[in-house]
């Protein structure tokens, strides 16, 4: 059984259909690329995953290890092991990074019955995963993502799936915005975390990325559907030649 | 204009029944606070200040003074200990209660005393101060207080003594003043270079229908260190309106902590006075109403003399069909140059139907001057929400959460710590995060 199951999922935004029908099957232990031009409905894919409110799903449905995701509210998502990177991580004034996290892990760990974590054992956990993406431990004290930088913000994201060690990790763009160094960083830490039965889905419009995080296999989506799907050279193929001829075939 | 016979309110009906009352140094005071009420009268529905307030539910009826005090409940009695380690005054329907009050080993300097226990002879500087302060002729709630009061909270602390434990005055409405209006009085002087903590607080059985009317006087001479906090919990019935004035004299620092979250109708007027160079008053509040709750502060920050800093930070949380008024002046004298003010009013809207209003006033009569202000009233960010909720959190803790943090940033700059963890629990309780998924964010 895959752990992500999408069958011809429809979106509308405001309105208007992005997703026209979208199959998508990924395999627990696999890393998984969408690439594909601006506009072609990428974002939407991940907000509609997580349960954004604002993407309204009018056909279609996803299933992650067997059960209705479309179904769960956004946190019970979560819960269940899905986590999105967001392309434009969201300030919140006020609440410290490391309380904010500690309230997510305790949450995650009551859905599955646990115990709350020992904060000891916590406070370790978040210095070392901090560590492994060259976070600053000031930033850990810091309200979420406030007066962060653009790259603090996205090895941030990192930092979260590190601690929250999701089934399914989604990285919306993580690359843009990012130099050389701090591509490798994010990169070095979503490795760290690939294992047999974790997948990831990561967005991007580039390949640059898909140099350090190589993938598994790579889909290309176009007008709101996947129109092409292939291992990892096909990542190459459209840096050299670009979606033109994709775009051609998909309208 | 009409000519209306005058007519004897009900209230001077009263007192003039009841005959001179209390030892003589009160009764003169009385007069005077007697004769202002009626010469002003309840404020009429075209006055600015008061236009927001509506007072239909204390002048509607007439509400006789609590002659006796009632029996407090255990349930009230308890929370006389959520301050934490503190000197404990307790007047209980405006009458000091000796058996709750605590006021035992105080240090050199400092003095607490019920007014009640002064006989016919008071302390000549506690006289001079008693009323100097609040302005009867412009404030009528503080009016009927004067004319009222029976009894009190004096706080005298001696030049350069140094207060650490914080005096708490607690006001306990019980079932038995129901319908009944209950006056206290504070007075608080701290002599130069002294520093104390006083918090006054206000609460209640939940079903009166009291009209509490507080007046509170504190003065900070030259150098002090004065912190006040003001904690308005009273029972969801009550209604209290009433007036606290600050001073400051020369570089003295003076702190407010204000809470609002009891009442039907709650309003306070904050009047503040910088009256010597280098003095700062310092206010932070928090008000979180719920239901049909009606929470009014109105601020007078008066810089009157050159060289001083005055803060206002108040934000608002407003849950129900509750409704809110902030409404702040700073006004710079003239010749009061090199004032640094700010003043800052934040609303969150919780209730689809609660309604908050915030009106910034600045009157500005010196040309070298910084004075700021900031007025907001808006909702949670609904991409916070999400976002929170994509990792896990519930969408009530993520409520609770941004809510929280929203209220921290004031709550945070109490100073008197036992406020402060009381306040955090209070804000946890009613905005109903106190589960462990949240944990201690602020």
């Amino acid at each position: 059984m895959a752990l992500l199951e999408i069958r011809n999922l429809h979106v509308n935004v405001e309105g208007t259909e992005i997703l026209k029908g979208l199959d998508l099957s990924i395999d627990s232990g696999k890393v998984h690329a969408i690439m594909g031009p601006n506009g072609g409905g990428k974002s939407t894919l991940a907000k509609a995953l997580v349960g954004d409110e604002a993407y309204e799903i009018t056909e279609g449905e996803v299933l992650f290890n067997g059960k209705d995701l479309l179904d769960m509210d956004p946190e019970d998502r979560a819960r269940e092991g899905v986590f999105l990177g967001f392309q434009y991580p969201v300030e919140i004034p006020g609440v410290s990074n490391t309380y904010f996290l500690k309230a997510a892990v305790n949450a995650i760990r009551k859905h599955h019955g646990q115990d709350e974590i020992d904060a000891m054992e916590f406070l370790e956990m978040v210095r070392e995963r901090a560590r492994r993406v060259k976070l600053d431990e000031g930033l850990l004290q810091r309200p979420v993502n406030e007066g962060f930088s653009g790259g603090e913000k996205k090895r941030n994201e990192i930092f979260h799936m590190s601690v929250l060690e999701p089934q399914l990790g989604i990285l919306d763009e993580t690359d843009s915005g990012l130099d050389i160094d701090a591509l490798r960083i994010v990169s070095e830490g979503v490795n760290a975390m690939r294992d047999e039965d974790r997948s990831f889905l990561v967005i991007t419009h580039y390949q640059r990325l898909l140099q350090y995080i190589v993938p598994d296999v790579v889909h290309v989506l176009v007008n709101g559907r996947i129109v092409k799907t292939g291992g990892k050279e096909l990542a190459e193929e459209l840096e050299t030649k670009g979606y033109e001829g994709f775009e051609e075939a998909a309208a | 204009m009409q000519a209306v016979a005058q007519e004897k309110s009900a209230y001077l009906e009263a007192f003039e029944a009841n005959g001179p009352s209390g030892p003589s140094w009160l009764s003169a005071l009385h007069e005077r606070g007697m004769r202002a009420f009626e010469d002003r009268g309840f404020p009429g529905p075209r006055e600015e200040a008061w236009r927001k307030t509506n007072l239909r539910p204390v002048t509607e009826a007439h509400f006789p003074v609590a002659e006796s005090q009632g029996a407090a409940p255990p349930a009230l009695i308890e929370r006389l200990d959520d301050l934490g380690d503190s000197h404990r005054l307790v007047f209980v329907d405006g009458h000091f209660a000796a058996d709750l009050s605590d006021l035992s080993d105080l240090a050199p300097g400092l003095t607490v005393t019920p007014l009640s226990e002064y006989g016919d002879t008071a302390p000549e500087r506690m006289l001079s101060a008693l009323g100097a302060r609040a302005d009867i002729d412009w404030h009528p709630f503080a009016a009927l207080n004067t004319a009222f009061f029976m009894d009190g909270a004096y706080v005298h602390v001696a030049r350069g003594a140094l207060i650490e434990k914080p005096i708490a005055v607690t006001h306990i409405i019980t079932a038995e003043a129901d319908r009944h209006a209950v006056y206290p009085r504070l007075l608080v002087e701290a002599e130069d270079g002294a520093e104390v903590r006083v918090v006054e607080r206000f609460i209640g059985d939940a079903q009166t229908g009291a009209l509490v009317c507080p007046v509170s006087e504190l003065s900070a001479g030259n150098n002090t260190v004065l912190d006040y906090s003001r904690l308005q919990e009273d029972g969801i019935a009550t209604l209290n309106i009433g007036t606290v004035n600050l001073a400051s004299q020369r570089d003295a620092s003076l702190r407010g902590a204000f809470v609002g979250d009891g009442g039907r109708l709650a309003r306070l007027d904050l009047i503040a006075d910088l009256e010597g160079q280098g003095g700062e008053i310092d206010c932070n509040g928090i008000y979180l109403t719920e239901g049909r709750q009606f929470t009014d502060f109105h601020t007078w920050f008066n810089h009157r003399v050159d060289n001083c800093y005055s803060r206002q930070r108040f934000k608002g949380m407003l849950q129900g069909r509750s409704e809110t008024v902030f409404d702040g002046l700073v006004k710079v004298f003239e010749g009061a140059q090199k004032t640094d003010a700010v003043q800052e009013n934040r609303n969150l809207i919780l209730g689809k139907r609660a309604l908050a209003h915030s009106n910034p006033r600045l009157e500005i009569f010196a040309d070298d001057v910084k004075c700021t202000h900031g007025s907001t009233v808006g909702e949670l960010d609904e991409e916070a929400l999400f976002y929170l909720r994509t990792r896990g959190i519930s969408a009530e803790g993520a409520k609770g959460m941004l809510t929280l943090a929203f209220a921290g940033e004031i709550v945070d700059m109490f100073r008197v710590s036992g406020v402060r963890d009381h306040v955090r629990r209070v804000l946890m309780r009613r905005l109903n995060v106190e589960d462990a998924d949240i944990g201690d964010i602020l």
